[in-house]
């Protein structure tokens, strides 16, 4: 099973996926962050914002991975996460975190990213490492917006990260609940 | 050769974002059209005018030269340039009704063969299978995305499966054109129509392709 997502994500990123330059990417990212944080002048807001900004992009990004391979919906939170790594990840990023620290009740994971490409070039002030900046808060936004689509409501944040200090990057996922499908208005 | 009647296509709330229909006689839409029509031109019988002549005749009366290729989509808003119904006639009721029971249909229809299947939950999703009914005039087709979002085909009864063409809408129209688009609703947790010229000139196209062609795929 593991196998064979590593070997949707690989087909997926050959054949289907439009690749850009990454230096290009790592920079407009790098400079939003920095307008980000002179727009706002405090660095949970910027925490925040970029959040958001993930959230947004996430529920459409979910759409756009479900299009490029012929995944289903996931039988459970196991699978889910290997499909993150494996297929999400190396979709739009070409890294593969590793999924590990399971918790006893199977609801919350962590991916632990050796290589982060957002990473790269990047060096952060003293004080934004003091004050919590957490620089890739936006994957932590697309992951939480693209399990709602998903059905599923997380909690996703940033545990450690290689640019504070931290010998790798940790993303924790927790799962909080399933949500249930809409059902239409009843006419009376 | 498959003759297409319509597609309907619901969002996570259960509302029909998107509507267009094609060698369809009479329906909300084309009733309206006429009514329309009928009303600017000074004409009292416009409601039994057949659709397609409506077509030629539009309420605004601004453009659609050459436009009567275009087939009819709701919903629409005032300031979409294509298909203006009149300036001053944003809700269609019948047509909201129209929507509300097709979806009724695919809904409980999909939830009966899930359960029958035991593969219901309160989740949702597609996992019984459900591909398509028919009646002795119709049939109709259902695709639901991952994400919840389901497309409603109707074509003839000779038209078996329209899995590959729901799914082709889905992988490389909708999410080409309205989930890649930015001025798409940015908020998920509220529906809005699809109001897209490109989404609605690109699926005209590709159905008018698969109607013309003699293999479906």
């Amino acid at each position: 099973m593991e196998k064979q997502y590593k070997a949707i994500g690989e087909e997926a990123w050959k054949n289907n996926a439009e690749k850009i330059n990454a230096e290009l990417f790592i920079f407009t990212y790098g400079s939003l962050v920095v307008q980000l944080v002179k727009d706002y002048e405090n660095y949970s807001a910027v925490n925040k914002q970029l959040d958001k900004m993930g959230y947004n992009i996430g529920v459409r990004m979910v759409d756009d991975m479900m299009a490029r391979t012929s995944l289903e919906r996931c039988t459970g939170f196991s699978a889910t996460a290997e499909v993150i790594a494996k297929v999400g990840f190396k979709l739009f990023l070409n890294v593969i975190p590793t999924v590990a620290n399971w918790s006893a009740d199977a609801k919350e994971f962590s991916l632990i990213l050796d290589d982060n490409p957002l990473n790269d070039f990047c060096e952060l002030p003293p004080k934004a490492v003091a004050d919590g900046l957490r620089y890739s808060n936006v994957l932590c936004g697309v992951i939480r917006g693209a399990l709602e689509m998903m059905q599923m409501q997380t909690e996703v944040e940033y545990v450690r990260d290689v640019l504070c200090g931290d010998d790798v990057s940790e993303i924790r996922v927790k799962l909080l609940r399933m949500l249930d499908e809409e059902v239409p208005a009843s006419d009376d | 050769m498959v003759v297409v009647y319509t597609i309907y296509i619901f969002d996570r709330h259960c509302e029909c974002i998107f509507y267009t229909e094609w060698n369809r006689g009479r329906s909300p839409l084309s009733a309206e059209r006429s009514a329309a029509a009928a009303t600017v031109g000074g004409r009292s019988d416009g409601s039994k005018e057949p659709a397609n002549t409506a077509h030629a005749v539009d309420g605004t009366g601004t453009h659609l030269s050459g436009d009567s290729q275009r087939p009819l989509v709701w919903p629409t808003t005032a300031n979409s340039t294509a298909n203006r119904v009149s300036l001053e006639s944003p809700r269609n009721i019948a047509m909201e009704e129209e929507a509300k029971l097709v979806y009724g249909v695919a809904f409980s229809t999909r939830n009966i063969i899930n359960k029958l299947n035991s593969k219901d939950g309160p989740q949702g999703g597609n996992p019984g299978g459900f591909m398509s009914f028919a009646t002795n005039t119709y049939r109709l087709h259902y695709y639901e995305s991952p994400t919840g979002v389901k497309f409603i085909l109707t074509t003839d009864i000779a038209a078996v499966s329209m899995q590959p063409v729901l799914e082709m809408i889905y992988r490389n129209i909708y999410v080409e054109y309205v989930v890649k688009n930015p001025l798409f609703n940015v908020d998920p947790h509220t529906s809005s129509p699809i109001e897209n010229d490109y989404f609605r000139a690109v699926l005209n196209n590709y159905i008018r392709e698969i109607s013309s062609t003699t293999t479906v795929a």
